[in-house]
């Protein structure tokens, strides 16, 4: 496997940064916020972002019980609260775009737990991961690049 | 529809428009102002009738009306032929309304757009690579995610088309 490209727009690269970041500040929830773009990362693939993101969860001290049962968290019970699922949800929802509508009762369940503000960024947040784990994928970039 | 004079109304009772879900660019006006500095900074380099049909591509896959909306006004406003928008969603059977090079970019914008069903192929990337030297390549990239990323905030949000003027963010 080799990189295809590591090519990437100086400007590109920091406003892509900036949506994350201004994301991640509006949503005030870090580890939440590294729940979901774990669950992105694992959908979409991309072997750079969830190295990268599980440096930052361990980090942030995400339990490493949350971090072994994210690929399953809707059969994974008590292991995520009501919050992280209604997030999650909208995760999976809004990355497999190509399958269907953002559903009703998806986006429901989210708006029941995040106020707008935090809502928008929390969508913010959505897009921006797979943002990255589009650039990331189709440049093959490897897993490893990262240090905390 | 069932009389005539329904038949031959001149207006048709079309059904009611959805209602949009989150004003997200208000809530998150951050978010938004860094999204579209992205949008100007990414493809910045490529030809502005090949982000165009790379943004309508995208949008169809990705069920977007609103960018539908938004990207098919402002491709035929700046002069894109109706022949092209239509066969875009049939594209890899009409081959000859597009150049080679708008041909190995729609096909990696399907690849890059639909990114949970597989990884890019590499054929798709070579044949991208062929055509775009590295640094536009990099911009095409960047646009297809971009376009991906209003595409999720148009559907998440439910934003809804028939409303757009061409070249009304600009």
């Amino acid at each position: 496997m080799t990189v295809r490209t590591k090519r990437l727009d100086a400007g590109v690269a920091q406003a892509m940064s900036a949506v994350s970041a201004a994301a991640k500040k509006g949503l005030g929830d870090p580890a939440l916020a590294e729940l979901v773009v774990l669950r992105a990362s694992q959908l979409n693939r991309c072997a750079f972002c969830l190295d990268m993101h599980l440096a930052v969860a361990r980090e942030l001290g995400v339990g490493e019980r949350q971090l072994d049962m994210l690929s399953a968290w809707e059969e994974a019970g008590a292991v995520f609260d009501e919050r992280e699922r209604a997030a999650l949800a909208l995760t999976e929802a809004i990355t497999v775009l190509t399958d269907r509508f953002v559903p009703d009762d998806v986006y429901d369940r989210a708006a029941a737990h995040f106020d707008g503000p935090r809502l928008a960024h929390l969508v913010g947040l959505i897009v921006a991961i797979n943002n990255w784990n589009r650039v990331m994928v189709a440049r093959r970039i490897p897993p490893g690049g990262y240090t905390p | 529809m069932t009389t005539t004079e329904e038949s031959t109304a001149t207006t048709v009772a079309y059904a009611t428009e959805p209602t949009p879900r989150l004003d997200w660019a208000a809530l998150a006006p951050d978010v938004f102002k860094a999204m579209v500095r992205l949008d100007a900074a990414a493809g910045r380099g490529l030809e502005p009738a090949l982000r165009e049909l790379v943004k309508i591509r995208a949008s169809q896959i990705n069920h977007c009306a609103f960018c539908l909306d938004m990207h098919s006004k402002d491709a035929l406003a700046a002069g894109e032929s109706v022949e092209r928008i239509v066969q875009l969603s049939a594209w890899e059977e009409s081959r000859h309304f597009y150049t080679e090079r708008e041909l190995a970019a729609l096909e990696l914008t399907d690849a890059v757009t639909v990114l949970t069903d597989g990884f890019v192929p590499d054929e798709v990337y070579e044949r991208a690579a062929r055509q775009f030297e590295e640094a536009e390549l990099a911009q095409l990239i960047a646009a297809i995610s971009v376009i991906n990323a209003w595409n999720r905030f148009g559907v998440t949000c439910r934003r809804t088309p028939g409303h757009y003027q061409p070249g009304q963010f600009r």
